[in-house]
C-alpha cells in the first residue's frame, strides 16, 4: 500500500501556502477533513491533491462511496435559438442527436484537426447547453459562435459541482432522498428546483455529478455526508481519482494530449484518430470546425496512436519510453498505475503508430531505490483500454451494494 | 465529386469590376461558361463606384498578363500618353514632372532633379526584384512545395531570389533594409522636405490608411509602382470599364447587371451556385467573388467557415481613408504660377513630407482633417451636364466614421477644407463651384460594396501581403468552402487597377477545374 502512495502522488511541489488560489464553495468541509494538507492549483482553485492516504481514497472509489470538489471545472452555458448549429459547429461528434436531458462526452479542434480539449456537454433543453472542460473557452466559445444567435456565458463561479462515485453512491444518493433509480448512465435529472444530478463521472464506475448555486454547496454537502455516514462515504482528492481513471481506460488533457491551444509546439497537437477517440468524429454531419482537416486525416494513417499497456511486473511505468523490436524508441507513456482493483501494471502510451500494431514492445522503467536508480526492461502488451469496467457502472436501477 | 466532361463547367464571378471581368475573362478562354453578376448599373467596381461615376483618376499598374487574357492590347484601352504631374508648392513655385524631366512651372532646373531621378531608379530596380511575386499565386511555404504542384512556387521563389542576388552587394543590403522601413524616412533620407520628397511619399499612401512614417510604407510603394506613368484613359475611368467589359464579352463571358448576389448556395460542403436578390440561383461549380473577405463570408455565412477563418477575416484592416470630391466649375479656374498647357495634369496637393504626415494624424482620433492633401485633376466640361469645367479631388485621410457622423456640416467641413486649401493656388475658386459632390470611405462603401470603403479591400501592409493575403491559409485564391475563390482586390497582388488578382484566381480555379477533383 506504501507503494501506491509515494508512486502516485504527483512529484510536483506541493502548494506552500494558498495565496492567490480561490476557495471553491466546499472549502470549509475539504479544508475541516484533510489531514495530509496536500493541496493543488487546479485552475486557480485549492484543490486537494490528497485529504488523508491516497490508498484509501482509492478503495472508497471502489468499494464504497466518495465525494470528490469539482467546482473548478470550467462551465459553459450555451443558449438560444443557434445554441444547437453552434455547439455542433463546435464539438466533433453530432449533437442534433443528443436528446435534452442528456449528457454526451465530446471533443472539439482546430481548423488542422488537433484536440483543443474535451468534456461533457450537458444539454439541458432545445435551446441551452451547458459544457464542462479542463480548459478555459470562454474566448473560444466566442470564436465559433461569431455570426449565431446565441448567449454565451462562463457560470464556472456560479454552479458549485460535486462528484458523488462509487458503487454505493446511489445508496448515499436514496438515503438523502434523493433517489433516481430510473436514471440511466448519461441521464440528466432535477430531483429538487436548483439541483440538477447526472449520472457521470470520471471513476468509471457507478457514480453521480451534482451541480448547484455556490449557496447551496454545503448544506448539500452536509446532507449526504449525513446520508452516507453507514455507507463509507469519504471526501477524496484528486490523486485517488487519477489512479481510478487510468483503470477506467480515460484519457486526460495534459497528460495524454497537449490542448493545442496551450501548446507552443504546433507538433504537439493531436488528432482524435490519434487518441483513439476517431468514433467520437461524426463527418456525416454539416461543417463543424476542423471537418475538412479531419477528413484528410481520417484518409491517411495516424503518425502516432495512443493506447493502453499491460506492463509485466509491478514497477510504475510512469515516463517510461518504451522500445519496439529491441532498441527503436516507438514512444513513451503518458499516465501509468499500478491499477490495484483490476491487479494490472497498465500505461496510457503514446507510439508510433505501426509500432501500437505489433508484438515486441518493452518498457524502460526507472525506480528510484533509497538514493539509486534502477532500470528495468519489462514487455509490454496493446490491450483494450479500460482494465475496469464493471457492469454495476451501467445498471438502471442501481444495484443496492 | 467526379467531373462531368460533356457539360461545359459553369462560373459565376461576383462584380463586374476589372479584377470580376479579368476573371471571368480568364475562366471563359478555358472553356468555362461565366456569368458575371453585379449590383451597379454599369461594369467598373471601384473604379467607377459601381458604375455611378469614377473613383480613381489615372491608371498606372493594369498588368499586360490580365490584359492577354481579356484579349486587350495596351492600344485598345484608349489611355493617352503619360500624364504629367504638377506639385502644388505653397510659395507658388510648383514642380513639374514630366517622365525624366523635373523642373519649375517656369522652366528653371530643380536642385533637387538628379537626387529624385536617383532615387526612383532604385526604386524601380527593388520593385522588379518583386515583381515576379505579383504574377502568381503567393508560393505555399512548407511542406507542399517539394512535391510536383510545388515546383513552380519553387521556381517562382527562386526567380525572386535570383533577382535579388542579381543587385549589387550594397543595392541588395540597401533592399533588404528599406523594404519593411517607412516612406517619410526613406524619402527625407535622399531630399530635402518639400514638394518634390512629398510626391513621393504621396505615392506611398494614396488609397490606404497608413501614415508615411508607419512601417511598411515602402513595401507598399516599391509593390504598386513599379509600372509606368500615369495614364488618363479617354472619356474616363467609365469608358475603361465599357471596354473591359466588351472585351470580357467578346470572350463569351454572361455580365448581368443590377443583379445583387444574396447568397452561396452550399450543399454538401462544396458551392453549388449563386443566389441572386430576386431569388434566382445560377448553377455553378464555383464562385469567385472579387468582394472583400468578409462580404465574400456572409454570402456563404460563417458556418462553412472554421472560426479562424472568421477571426482572421474579422481582423483584417480595411479602413479606408480616401475620400473623392467632385466639383461641377463654371469655368476652368486659373493656376497661378502655372500656364495653360498644364490644365489636364496630375496636381498633387501635398506641399511636404510634413504636411502629409499632419494631414493623417486626425483620422486616428476620428477628426475631419483642416489641411487634408489631395490629388486634383481639372477637366475642361463636355459642356453638357458635366458643365464648363470638373474638378475632382482624391482627399487623404478622411475618417471612414468621423467621431462626429458624416453630418451635412461634416461633409461641408471637409469640402471647404480642400476648396480653401486648393483657393491659395486658385484665386477664386470657391467662387467657381457651381455643385459639389463628396463620397466619403463610408459612401464608397455604401456605393461598391467595398469593406470599409478601402480602395484595396484590405489595407496593403506586410502582414496583409503575399501569403498572408486576404489572411493566411486563403492566400492561394481558394477559400477553405471548395469551390468559392477570392478574386478581388483583397487577394494577392492586392488593389489598384491591375487585373492580376482576377487573372490569377482564375488561373487557380481553372487548374482546380481541369484537375477535376473536389479540393
Amino acid at each position: 500500500m506504501n507503494r501506491i502512495a509515494r508512486e502516485t502522488v504527483s512529484p510536483r511541489p506541493r502548494v506552500p501556502s494558498r495565496e492567490g488560489l480561490a476557495d471553491t464553495p466546499f472549502e470549509p468541509r475539504l479544508r475541516a477533513l484533510s489531514t495530509a494538507e496536500d493541496w493543488m492549483d487546479w485552475s486557480g482553485c485549492l484543490s486537494p491533491r490528497a485529504l488523508g492516504a491516497v490508498e484509501t481514497e482509492y478503495f472508497a472509489i471502489r468499494n464504497q462511496a466518495t465525494l470528490f470538489d469539482v467546482s473548478p471545472m470550467h462551465k459553459y452555458r450555451v443558449t438560444g435559438p443557434d445554441a444547437e448549429r453552434v455547439v455542433n459547429r463546435l464539438v466533433t461528434r453530432d449533437v442534433a442527436r443528443l436528446a435534452p436531458g442528456r449528457v454526451a462526452y465530446v471533443l472539439w479542434c482546430d481548423e488542422d484537426g488537433m484536440v483543443i480539449d474535451d468534456g461533457t456537454l450537458f444539454r439541458l433543453g432545445p435551446q441551452d447547453f451547458r459544457l464542462c472542460c479542463q480548459e478555459r473557452q470562454f474566448a473560444w466559445l466566442h470564436d465559433i459562435a461569431w455570426g449565431f444567435d446565441v448567449a454565451i456565458a462562463d457560470e464556472t463561479g456560479d454552479v458549485a459541482g460535486l462528484a458523488l462515485q462509487g458503487p454505493t453512491s446511489h445508496a448515499v444518493l436514496e438515503a438523502a432522498g434523493l433517489a433516481l433509480p430510473d436514471l440511466r448512465p448519461f441521464g440528466i435529472a432535477e430531483p429538487e428546483p436548483g439541483l440538477v444530478i447526472s449520472r457521470t463521472g470520471f471513476s468509471g464506475d457507478l457514480g453521480y455529478e451534482l451541480w448547484l448555486r455556490p449557496e447551496g454547496a454545503l448544506a448539500l454537502w452536509d446532507r449526504l455526508w449525513v446520508a452516507g455516514a453507514d455507507l463509507g462515504l469519504r471526501a477524496i482528492g484528486f490523486a485517488a481519482l487519477d489512479i481510478a481513471r487510468i483503470e477506467a481506460g480515460f484519457i486526460m488533457a495534459g497528460a495524454e494530449f497537449q490542448p493545442i491551444h496551450r501548446a507552443l509546439r504546433p507538433s504537439r497537437g493531436r488528432t482524435p484518430f490519434e487518441l483513439g477517440l476517431g468514433h467520437l468524429v461524426d463527418p456525416g454531419k454539416p461543417h463543424f470546425n476542423g471537418r475538412r482537416a479531419l477528413l484528410r486525416e481520417a484518409a491517411r494513417t495516424p503518425r502516432r496512436q495512443l493506447v493502453m499497456l499491460d506492463i509485466e511486473g509491478t514497477k510504475d511505468a510512469s515516463g517510461a519510453l518504451v522500445y519496439h523490436r529491441g532498441r527503436r524508441e516507438a514512444g513513451h507513456a503518458t499516465s501509468a498505475v499500478w491499477a490495484p482493483t483490476a491487479k494490472r501494471n497498465i500505461a496510457f502510451a503514446e507510439l508510433d503508430a505501426r509500432a501500437a500494431r505489433s508484438a515486441g514492445l518493452r518498457a524502460e522503467i526507472y525506480t528510484l531505490k533509497e538514493g539509486r536508480w534502477e532500470r528495468t526492461m519489462a514487455s509490454a502488451t496493446v490491450i483494450d483500454r479500460g482494465v475496469f469496467r464493471p457492469p454495476r457502472a451501467r445498471a438502471t436501477p442501481p444495484g443496492r451494494f | 465529386m467526379a467531373f462531368d466532361h460533356n457539360r461545359r463547367p459553369r462560373a459565376v464571378v461576383i462584380g463586374a469590376g476589372v479584377n470580376g471581368l479579368a476573371a471571368a475573362a480568364t475562366l471563359a478562354a478555358r472553356g468555362v461558361d461565366v456569368t458575371v453578376v453585379e449590383r451597379g448599373r454599369g461594369p467598373g467596381g471601384m473604379m467607377t463606384g459601381a458604375g455611378q461615376g469614377e473613383l480613381g483618376h489615372f491608371v498606372w499598374n493594369l498588368h499586360p498578363a490580365a490584359l492577354a487574357e481579356l484579349g486587350l492590347g495596351a492600344a485598345d484601352l484608349g489611355l493617352g500618353a503619360e500624364v504629367a504631374t504638377v506639385l502644388l508648392a505653397a510659395d507658388g513655385r510648383h514642380v513639374v514632372i514630366e517622365g525624366e524631366a523635373i523642373s519649375f512651372a517656369d522652366g528653371t532646373p530643380h536642385p533637387d532633379a538628379a537626387a529624385y531621378r536617383a532615387l526612383r531608379a532604385r526604386l524601380a530596380r527593388f520593385a522588379a526584384v518583386l515583381a515576379p511575386l505579383a504574377t502568381a499565386a503567393p508560393p505555399r511555404l512548407g511542406s507542399g512545395m517539394l512535391n510536383r504542384a510545388g515546383l513552380s512556387d519553387l521556381a517562382q521563389l527562386a526567380r525572386t531570389g535570383l533577382g535579388l542576388r542579381r543587385l549589387p552587394r550594397d543595392a541588395r543590403r540597401e533592399f533588404l533594409r528599406v523594404l519593411l522601413s517607412n516612406a517619410a524616412d526613406l524619402v527625407r533620407d535622399e531630399l530635402p522636405d518639400g514638394p518634390l520628397a512629398a510626391s513621393l511619399v504621396f505615392d506611398a499612401i494614396l488609397g490606404g490608411r497608413a501614415a508615411p512614417g508607419a512601417p511598411g510604407t515602402v513595401l507598399a510603394l516599391l509593390w504598386r509602382h513599379a509600372g509606368g506613368g500615369r495614364r488618363r484613359p479617354a472619356g474616363g475611368m467609365a469608358a475603361l470599364a465599357r471596354r473591359i467589359a466588351g472585351a470580357a464579352e467578346a470572350r463569351g463571358v454572361t455580365i448581368r447587371y443590377d443583379a445583387t448576389a444574396a447568397g452561396i448556395e452550399v450543399e454538401g460542403d462544396r458551392v453549388r451556385g449563386l443566389r441572386l436578390g430576386s431569388g434566382e440561383v445560377i448553377a455553378a461549380e464555383m464562385v469567385l467573388s472579387s468582394l472583400g473577405a468578409m462580404p465574400t463570408l456572409r454570402l456563404a455565412g460563417p458556418a462553412h467557415f472554421d472560426a479562424e477563418a472568421c477571426r482572421r477575416i474579422r481582423g483584417l484592416r480595411c479602413e479606408g481613408t480616401t475620400a473623392r470630391l467632385d466639383l461641377r466649375l463654371a469655368e476652368m479656374p486659373r493656376i497661378e504660377g502655372l500656364d495653360g498647357r498644364l490644365a489636364g495634369a496630375r496636381l498633387l496637393l501635398a506641399p511636404s513630407v510634413a504636411a502629409i504626415e499632419a494631414a493623417c494624424r486626425p483620422v486616428k482620433y476620428g477628426a475631419i482633417p483642416a489641411s487634408p492633401v489631395a490629388e486634383v485633376l481639372i477637366e475642361p466640361g463636355d459642356g453638357g451636364a458635366e458643365g464648363p469645367a470638373h474638378l475632382s479631388a482624391l482627399v487623404q485621410h478622411v475618417p471612414y466614421a468621423p467621431e462626429c457622423g458624416w453630418t451635412e456640416a461634416a461633409r461641408e467641413a471637409l469640402a471647404a477644407a480642400v476648396i480653401g486649401a486648393l483657393g491659395t493656388h486658385m484665386p477664386g475658386l470657391p467662387g467657381l463651384v457651381t455643385e459639389s459632390r463628396l463620397a466619403t470611405p463610408r459612401d464608397i462603401e455604401t456605393m461598391t460594396g467595398a469593406p470599409g470603403g478601402h480602395w484595396h479591400h484590405a489595407e496593403l501592409a506586410a502582414d496583409q501581403m503575399l501569403t498572408l493575403r486576404p489572411v493566411n491559409g486563403m492566400a492561394r485564391y481558394a477559400s477553405s468552402l471548395p469551390g468559392l475563390w477570392f478574386c478581388g482586390a483583397g487577394a494577392h497582388p492586392g488593389g489598384d487597377i491591375t487585373g492580376l488578382p482576377g487573372r490569377n484566381a482564375a488561373l487557380a480555379a481553372a487548374a482546380d477545374l481541369g484537375q477535376g477533383v473536389t479540393r
